[in-house]
């Protein structure tokens, strides 16, 4: 049976501390900008060995020839990269005592969404004394998991502990030149996870936010991991629908999935940081590289739900390099105020028979701009590929804008591609009938936002479902007046 | 000497041959900085990510044809409609043909650009419209600007709807080893007129060829054009067709676009909407084989409210063809009620065939319905199964349907002897026996 | 339970209803009918509460309570129920979902809790079977591709959840062959008792063969010009609307 996400809470309530699995490094933050010998302490600081440094470097010196990417539909000013620390002690002390001291509105948030006292704490960076802490959990769990010879880890310690598996598969699918940020994040990534499901294995619980709020002082740099061995199965659940204020105004992750053979990877992502106050002042920029790679008869399913950052940079995409293998990209993305996101997917089909789906629904409200990039592209070798791709865009009001640049490329004339794409807004009319059967405002825009965005949050885990639905409500409270 | 370096040199010479005092001249030397400035564009330019000029533009392209080459009707009555009654404007080598033409100042003007500039009765009409909606960071219309000289020049006054259509004709006589032509068009259609024209391009030579025209039109209020391309040249001419039409409320601008030949077809098609209750309809058929590349760009700019546009194009592609489609709807803030359409269907008939195909729509107005749909496919097998079952064999099964796919186009085309033409080059393109169809 | 005085209605400043007195009681049934354009809908939205529609004069009173000021959802909250003449499609809001967050919104204007899942499943149930309701169709997106009975059937469907004090049917019948409106009509007498009232809007007598009117208005150029029994509507449906003007 599989293990549910009850049973994991439960099991927080009753397991105390043990260790974890985060090495404790006491340092202070290294003093700002970057060079090779910030590269190389980073490395050092992590015990890394020398391979890995000699990675980091060989990125570093490929960033420092690259540009700063201006293509995308965003406009920001861009951050200076000498003026950022780019290593910080893992384990920040608490900034506040009590949850008296947090912003009342950032409160009030969470009570909407439902989270418990203690996570509150956690996420508001409140220190915590009892009970709820993930280590411990994730500690647990990797009992369970060790049992089907799962390891599921930090990237920092697999590194150490399974250098075969992480030399032979890290900037296999993002090379460290792929992008300026992919570029960055290989010469400075501070942390992230590991996860290795090997042959014939369904991991049997989603692995999921619990064991990341651990993880949010390593946010930065981000660099995850996820290797699916032949013929298995994970299902990973990445952010929290919790709002995260963080200090560090630049993040630029970098995600790399493999799926071998017959293997299945579900990869869901709430991606709810600080998105800037009403009038755009703060906010993070969020510039994420994510890519998987899929082998014969295998599948990656990208599902993503978008509602902060000032400045969403990100294409989840997949090579469908095997024969029959298929990847789909579910998104929401939703921008109010002065928010911008340039989101989407690319679906590269390589081997016979792929097939991808793309489903992107873009909601826009205040002065935010939203854009849908996409691309499908089919090998000339790639027989029967299809696609089917559907951007849809939702309006409100007229200070607001919505993007689509779908490009498609098809070399092979067995193919099928399908394009839809649509803009709406919400009706007069629809928000009319609501009031009429008693339905306020803005339950009527939160109920037509819900329908609109159904096919995509239908994919998501059950409960994480059910907190994005709540997210996008207050995503776009007061989008109406 | 590169292309670029040979038109920016020619300038001068080209001076002694023009009234550089007139006040389009400043307009010349304006768009020749302008071009000096930006070069040809490059596959690094997004809007040119798909096609290169540089097959192209590496000939040694004679700028300015030195002789005048005289055709003779028979030798070219193939390419003017059959049982039409037709206005004619015709060019050779990018001279103007008297012989070959018929133009008219009865109460309208079909006539020249090259008149137009220089004789002082159009001067008030060439000022107010002459160079006025181009994009100034086109450098391929840049360089038509410079060397504006010699095109088409139509003015169809109020309320006036023309008797019969308007052919113009641009042929190359080989005249040159090879030839750059840079036609420079101007279509002032006032107030209530109604116009119908059709523009071939056609070399009669295997020397290489490169058309870069610029064609502006100005469709006045409740006015309605209709407007023919036909590109079905040989396989050694490139055309770029840059055309900009500005409406006003009201009125109506339809291009048919027909591509079946060339080794390099470039059309940017620019709509800017300027009034109320427009409609703007672009149709396309793309059939080609070979080495050929056929690119479609096309951008509605939909600046008022409680217009319309319609976009439809279809390609067939087979050999080592390329096909790109990029399809731009700007939906400005205040243009509420707009209704904007776009589809692009296409077929690979081979898997040395590509096609790319970016729609694009960038709306900031919310009360408006806007759609793109963009397939890449085959053919329906459930239909293919149906014909062969009636005895049609595979092969002809096959370009009866391919046919069918393009053919829903032409039903847009309101000049019978057209349609019947374009029919029939589709019909030899994809080896269909029309039988009474035609 | 309804009375209006006096009503004056303009939209953009063109006036549409020009003094409409109207007395409702509890257990009784109005039909309201008029030639095209006498201002039948405009009367039923501004009941319902349509902002689109300025009151420039004259008062609704509801249960002894000025409601001209008031929202539509409140008005629906007081058990005020319009079934539309044209009804929205909103893709990806399933019926049975969007009547849960009706109902519960209007229990919870009412300081009531919401209805357990159980109990409105089965209610669902029971008012579907009332109107012939296949379940399928509760699992649909809210009246998108739905015909024109269908949607109909819904609105009456949507009633017969939502129970309300006052419903004014606007034009249910159009798009209704005769076996729905058989159907719609005996939902809607089933619905019907002493303590609710119902305002038939309608170009037609037809419906009126099914749902029995306790009175007829005729409504022409924004005003009621003749008020009577059922008999009224006969007469109408023999000479036409020509006869009243």
């Amino acid at each position: 049976m599989a293990y549910t996400e009850e049973e994991l809470k439960k099991e927080l309530e009753t397991k105390e501390y043990e260790y974890g699995f985060v090495t404790e490094i006491d340092s202070d933050t290294f003093p700002v900008g970057l060079d090779e010998e910030i590269v190389i302490s980073i490395s050092k600081r992590k015990s890394e060995p020398k391979w890995m440094t000699d990675w980091r470097l060989k990125a570093f010196k490929a960033w420092k020839e690259m540009e700063e990417p201006d293509w995308a539909n965003v406009k920001y000013e861009k951050p200076d990269f000498q003026k950022i620390s780019y290593y910080s002690a893992p384990k920040g002390k608490a900034k506040y005592d009590s949850l008296d001291e947090v912003d009342p509105e950032l409160l009030k948030t969470f009570d909407k969404l439902g989270i418990s006292i203690n996570e509150q704490k956690k996420l508001a960076g409140v220190a915590v004394d009892i009970v709820m802490d993930s280590v411990s959990v994730a500690t647990t769990f990797k009992d369970t998991l060790s049992k089907k010879g799962i390891i599921f880890c930090s990237i920092s310690e697999a590194i150490k502990e399974h250098p075969e598996l992480v030399k032979k598969y890290i900037g296999t699918v993002i090379p460290q030149k792929d992008n300026y940020y992919s570029a960055l994040n290989s010469a400075v990534f501070s942390d992230g996870s590991f996860c290795y499901i090997p042959k014939g294995v369904r991991c049997p619980m989603e692995l999921s936010t619990y064991f990341r709020i651990n993880q949010a002082g390593t946010g930065q740099f981000e660099r995850t991991l996820v290797i699916a061995d032949k013929d298995s199965y994970v299902s990973y659940l990445e952010g929290c629908t919790a709002p995260s204020r963080d200090e560090n105004q630049l993040h630029a992750a970098v995600v790399e999935l493999i799926a071998l053979d017959g293997a299945e990877i579900k990869y869901s992502t709430v991606q709810n940081w600080f998105p800037g106050n009403k009038n755009g002042k703060g906010g993070v920029y969020n510039f994420v590289t994510k890519r998987g790679i899929c082998h014969t008869n295998s599948k990656i399913s990208w599902t993503q739900v978008e509602t902060g950052s000032a400045v969403t940079w990100k294409y989840p995409s997949c090579i469908l390099k095997g024969d029959n293998s298929i990847g789909e990209f579910y998104s929401i993305a939703v921008t109010n105020n002065y928010q911008q996101a340039d989101t989407g997917t690319k679906m590269i089909h390589i081997g016979k028979n792929t097939k991808s789906t793309i489903i992107s629904k873009g909601i826009s409200a205040g002065k935010s701009q939203n854009s849908y990039r996409g691309l499908v592209q089919v090998n000339s070798r790639a027989e029967n590929a299809r696609n089917f791709s559907q951007c849809d865009s939702l309006l409100m009001g007229n200070k607001c804008g919505a993007h689509t640049f779908p490009y498609i490329e098809a070399k092979n004339k067995s193919a099928m591609i399908e394009h839809e794409a649509s803009t709406s807004k919400i009706g007069e009319d629809q928000i009319f009938y609501c009031n009429q059967r008693g339905i306020d405002t803005e339950k009527a825009i939160a109920l037509i936002v819900n329908g609109f965005s159904k096919e995509v949050l239908n994919k998501l885990p059950m409960e994480f479902a059910v907190e994005a639905q709540k997210l996008l409500e207050i995503s776009l409270e007061g989008s109406v007046g | 000497m590169s292309l670029a370096e040979k038109l920016v040199s020619s300038f001068l010479a080209f001076e002694l041959d023009i009234d550089i005092q007139s006040p389009v001249h400043s307009k010349r030397t304006k768009a020749l900085k302008g071009f000096e400035k930006l070069g040809f564009p490059t596959k690094k330019d997004e809007a040119w990510k798909y096609t290169s000029l540089k097959s192209v533009i590496k000939e040694d392209f004679t700028i300015f044809s030195k002789k005048k080459n005289v055709l003779d009707f028979k030798n070219v009555k193939n390419y003017f409609l059959d049982n039409t009654e037709t206005y004619k404007i015709v060019f050779v080598d990018g001279f103007f043909d008297p012989f070959l033409s018929q133009t008219s100042h009865d109460g309208i003007d079909i006539c020249i650009l090259s008149a137009a500039l220089t004789k002082p009765i159009y001067s008030k009409i060439i000022s107010k419209y002459f160079d006025t909606s181009i994009n100034t960071n086109d450098s391929l219309s840049l360089v038509n600007t410079a060397f504006a000289k010699e095109g088409v020049y139509v003015h169809i006054p109020k309320n006036k709807i023309l008797d019969k259509p308007i052919e113009v004709l641009h042929f190359a006589s080989g005249n040159e080893a090879a030839l750059m032509l840079q036609p420079r068009n101007l279509i002032v259609i006032e107030e209530n007129a109604q116009v119908e024209i059709i523009e071939t391009h056609q070399s009669l030579t295997k020397n290489p060829i490169f058309t870069n025209s610029v064609t502006e039109i100005f469709v006045g209020q409740n006015a309605h054009l209709d407007y023919y391309k036909i590109q079905n040249d040989r396989l050694m001419s490139s055309l770029i067709d840059n055309t900009y039409i500005s409406q006003e409320k009201n009125s109506t601008a339809k291009v048919h676009t027909f591509s079946f030949g060339g080794k390099l077809t470039r059309n940017n098609l620019n709509y800017f909407q300027k009034g109320s209750y427009i409609n703007s309809t672009m149709k396309g058929i793309t059939i080609i084989d070979e080495n050929q590349l056929v690119d479609h760009h096309t951008l509605v700019d939909h600046a008022k409210p409680n217009c319309e546009s319609h976009q439809d194009y279809k390609g067939i592609y087979s050999g080592k063809s390329t096909g790109v489609f990029n399809g731009k709807i700007v939906v400005d803030k205040i243009a509420q009620k707009t209704n904007a359409f776009q589809q692009n269907n296409n077929i690979l008939l081979n898997d040395k065939s590509t096609i790319n195909s970016k729609p694009q729509l960038e709306i900031f107005a919310d009360d408006v319905k806007c759609s793109h749909g963009c397939t890449i496919g085959q053919l329906d097998q459930d239909a293919l199964f149906y014909l062969r079952a009636r005895g049609i064999p595979k092969k002809e099964a096959k370009a009866l349907l391919t046919f069918a796919f393009a053919n829903n186009v032409l039903e847009s085309v309101n000049i019978p002897s057209l349609k019947s033409r374009i029919k029939k080059i589709i019909a030899d393109k994809l080896g269909v026996d029309l039988g009474f169809d035609l | 339970m309804l009375s209006i005085d006096n009503l004056h209605v303009s939209v953009e400043g063109k006036p549409i209803l020009n003094g409409i007195n109207l007395d409702v009681r509890a257990g009784e049934v109005h039909a309201i009918m008029g030639p095209n354009g006498s201002g039948k809908s405009t009367l039923s939205s501004v009941i319902a509460g349509n902002e689109d529609y300025e009151v420039t004069k004259g008062d609704i009173i509801y249960k002894n309570e000025n409601i001209t000021e008031l929202a539509a959802e409140e008005r629906a909250h007081k058990g005020i129920f319009l079934s539309f003449q044209y009804p929205v499609e909103i893709p990806g809001i399933t019926v049975t979902n969007f009547i849960k967050t009706a109902i519960n919104s209007n229990l919870k204007a009412r300081n009531e809790n919401e209805m357990p899942a159980n109990i409105m499943l089965k209610k669902i149930r029971e008012k579907a079977e009332l109107l012939d309701i296949d379940s399928k169709f509760l699992s649909r997106s809210l009246n998108e591709g739905f015909s024109g009975g269908e949607k109909k059937r819904n609105e009456i469907f949507q009633m017969a959840m939502l129970e309300p004090s006052l419903s004014i049917l606007d034009e249910t019948d159009s798009g209704l062959d005769i076996d729905a409106l058989k159907i719609v009509a005996n939902g809607v007498n089933k619905l019907k008792n002493k303590n609710n009232a119902v305002i038939l809007i309608t170009h037609y007598q037809r419906l009126l063969d099914y749902i029995i009117p306790d009175y007829v208005h005729v409504l022409h150029e924004g005003k009621i010009v003749k008020s009577g029994d059922k008999n009224l509507a006969h007469q109408l449906e023999e000479k036409g609307y020509d006869w009243i003007k």
